[in-house]
């Protein structure tokens, strides 16, 4: 009766595997993970952390304190409302001699600048009077008349980071056009304080997500945090990473704000070459592995991907050192860095046959 | 006169093998020219030949003609050594592996059904090994794998229906 | 050339499959319906939850029909939850990025409207993802 024995085990072995997952299944239904999650807004927009593994009111303690520490460093560093960079702006445009600033805020600046110089001017926090200009210094924006002398004389006045000089703890500018705004410095610099704060406080896995920008400490639970990267056009998430501890996630979009006028969209990302928003790009996406500055990292070298010529891309990529981007088109063209693409599920089936590989 | 042509010997047996793999080639070459839905989701009716012949003449017969068939009709085709044919060939390997291991179950229980589904399974991974490795060798393609499995799933279904129905007609 | 004795096994003389065959399809139709789950993890949502400011405002099932109006900073946003699907009807925003996000449907997707605070998150059994990048 030899078929009886190999009959056996050709139904016996998968059956038990198939109960031990079902076992399985059922256990991890049945036990609630330990998943705290808080949403504040912060900065303009939605901040959550999610910790997990630690008992809740701890958790909630963590959160609170991060929540504070964004809180204030909102406040020091707001664009347009009184803060302590608003101050610093307004002595620049009267050409005041130096004054005094927070060590935290010369250190935040001096670092601005090294990756405006890096980004050779694509990614300038100087520019602040043409974001203005744009209208986009406001909670809520309305499409703006644009006033094609202003914009040419701001970027006539080429205000740049280095023409600011910090020196003894007094800071000065020498060009009255300079007008810092941190919009795309401050929420990644945040990620970076809150992983750090999260690693003083002893918390071993959570996920932040500032407006977007997502960093990552640890894993959820056996798994890694997995993120999903918004579809720039449709409701729905275009694909999904694994984002795995210290690495940080940041989009730069023409979604998030914007505004439509005679049938054309102006985003906030603006060129500070041109003096206008930059166009034929949806979104750009780049990931961050492990280091100091991941999170400042993952909020600023988005920004010359998507102001780049579609040729110049990888280039900007490159120079930012960044080897992980994703880049959607206005044409629906998706373009995928090798490294990205291996670590990218796709979600949408329409967006996957569009994908083609950034060579670098 | 001389004759310049060599004379082989052949057997009844042999053209019948011969007609069947002709028959093969011409319906992988209607299935490659029919347009699919969904580019890779075909029936997979030349796999019926195969496995009648896997019934009727043994494994070796139906190893030869299903790699007949997949040189020839790429041949015919012009697909000869493109990624077409070379996912053709990964396909029929594979799943003449998984039917020479089919073979062995017990007939009492497991008929050409169990066989063509498991040819059918096996002839997907195969064409999706190479997709995966060498054409896109990006993680997008998981998205398509349940598709793939569900038609291989009915097309194996109904090609080992057919091929039951075929080889209770002969005997 | 031999013949196997494959062609003089008659005992699969009818069309109906065997109870081996029965075995491998049912298998088959799980490994399938195992693979849709594990790679289409675009998974319906079944639950909502709405977040006004930082405070939770509830957790609703999404199989129904009904109307929210949720208070926040700059005035009510009116949410609708229809068989399945969640979107914000009415909101006292400028730029109505949120009414034009439209419906949501799988678990993990996100609405916000920022100026008036209001969140809406889908929920379901497995969450494709634990945070949304955007």
């Amino acid at each position: 009766m030899r078929w009886k024995e190999a009959l056996t085990k050709a139904i016996v072995a998968p059956m038990r595997l198939f109960l031990v997952f079902i076992f399985f299944f059922l256990a991890g239904c049945s036990k609630p993970e330990p998943l705290y999650n808080t949403q504040s807004y912060i900065f303009g927009t939605l901040v959550d952390i999610t910790i997990y593994g630690e008992p809740e009111p701890r958790a909630q303690e963590v959160s609170n304190q991060i929540i504070h520490g964004f809180q204030d460093l909102h406040n020091r560093l707001h664009a347009w409302r009184p803060s302590e960079l608003k101050t610093l702006n307004d002595e620049f445009s009267r050409g005041n001699s130096p004054v005094t600033i927070a060590p935290d805020i010369a250190v935040v600046l001096s670092d601005a600048t090294k990756l405006s110089i890096q980004s050779k001017g694509a990614f300038n926090p100087a520019i602040g009077g043409l974001i203005e200009a744009w209208g986009f210094h406001h909670d809520e924006f309305h499409p703006i008349k644009i006033d094609e002398t202003k914009i040419k004389n701001l970027v006539h006045a080429n205000p740049q980071m280095t023409d600011i000089m910090i020196k003894d703890g007094k800071i000065s500018s020498n060009n009255p056009a300079v007008q810092v705004d941190l919009g795309g410095y401050a929420k990644g610099y945040a990620l970076d304080i809150a992983l750090a704060s999260l690693r003083k406080q002893g918390v071993k896995n959570a996920l932040v997500n500032i407006g977007g920008n997502i960093i990552a400490l640890g894993k959820h639970g056996e798994k890694p945090w997995r993120v999903g990267i918004q579809h720039p056009r449709k409701p729905n998430a275009i694909a999904t990473l694994d984002l795995e501890s210290g690495w940080a996630i940041g989009t730069s979009g023409d979604y998030q704000r914007f505004f439509e006028l005679n049938g054309k969209r102006y985003c906030h990302i603006i060129d500070p070459a041109t003096g206008y928003p930059a166009q034929g790009v949806q979104a750009v996406t780049v990931l961050i592995p492990p280091q100091i500055n991941a999170g400042t990292l993952s909020d600023v070298t988005s920004k010359p991907i998507f102001i780049a010529k579609p040729e110049a891309r990888a280039e900007a990529a490159k120079a930012m050192g960044v080897e992980n981007y994703l880049v959607i088109e206005s044409n629906n063209k998706i373009l995928v860095s090798p490294t990205m693409a291996k670590r990218l599920t796709w979600l949408d089936s329409l967006a996957a046959k569009h994908v083609t590989s950034a060579l670098q | 006169m001389t004759r310049s042509t060599i004379n082989i010997s052949t057997t009844a047996e042999d053209h019948h093998i011969a007609k069947l793999t002709a028959l093969a080639i011409g319906l992988h070459i209607i299935e490659a020219v029919i347009p699919s839905p969904l580019p890779g989701v075909k029936p997979g009716i030349a796999n019926i030949v195969t496995l009648y012949v896997l019934y009727e003449y043994g494994f070796a017969t139906a190893a030869w003609v299903s790699l007949l068939r997949v040189f020839a009709s790429s041949l015919l085709l012009g697909h000869f050594l493109s990624p077409t044919f070379v996912l053709s060939l990964s396909g029929a390997i594979c799943s003449l592996a998984a039917l020479y291991l089919a073979q062995q179950l017990p007939k009492k229980y497991f008929s050409a059904i169990t066989l063509s589904i498991c040819a059918a399974f096996a002839h997907i991974a195969g064409q999706l090994i190479v997709v995966r490795l060498w054409l896109i060798p990006q993680t997008g393609v998981i998205y398509l794998i349940p598709i793939f499995a569900l038609a291989a799933l009915i097309f194996g279904l109904i090609n080992g229906l057919i091929t039951t129905k075929l080889i209770n007609q002969k005997s | 050339m031999s013949r196997l004795p494959y062609s003089s096994d008659t005992s699969n003389s009818h069309l109906k499959p065997l109870i081996g065959d029965w075995l491998v399809i049912i298998i088959s139709i799980v490994a399938v319906f195992f693979m849709f789950q594990q790679f289409w993890s675009f998974e319906h949502a079944s639950q909502l939850r709405i977040r006004q400011g930082n405070k939770i405002i509830g957790t609703y099932d999404l199989n129904q029909t009904r109307e929210l109006h949720i208070k926040g900073p700059i005035g009510e946003s009116i949410i609708v939850i229809n068989q399945g699907k969640v979107r914000f009807k009415q909101s006292p925003c400028h730029n109505q990025y949120c009414v034009h996000q439209g419906w949501l449907s799988h678990a993990g997707e996100v609405a916000i409207c920022l100026p008036n605070q209001v969140s809406l998150q889908l929920l379901g059994a497995k969450n494709t993802y634990d945070s949304l990048n955007y």
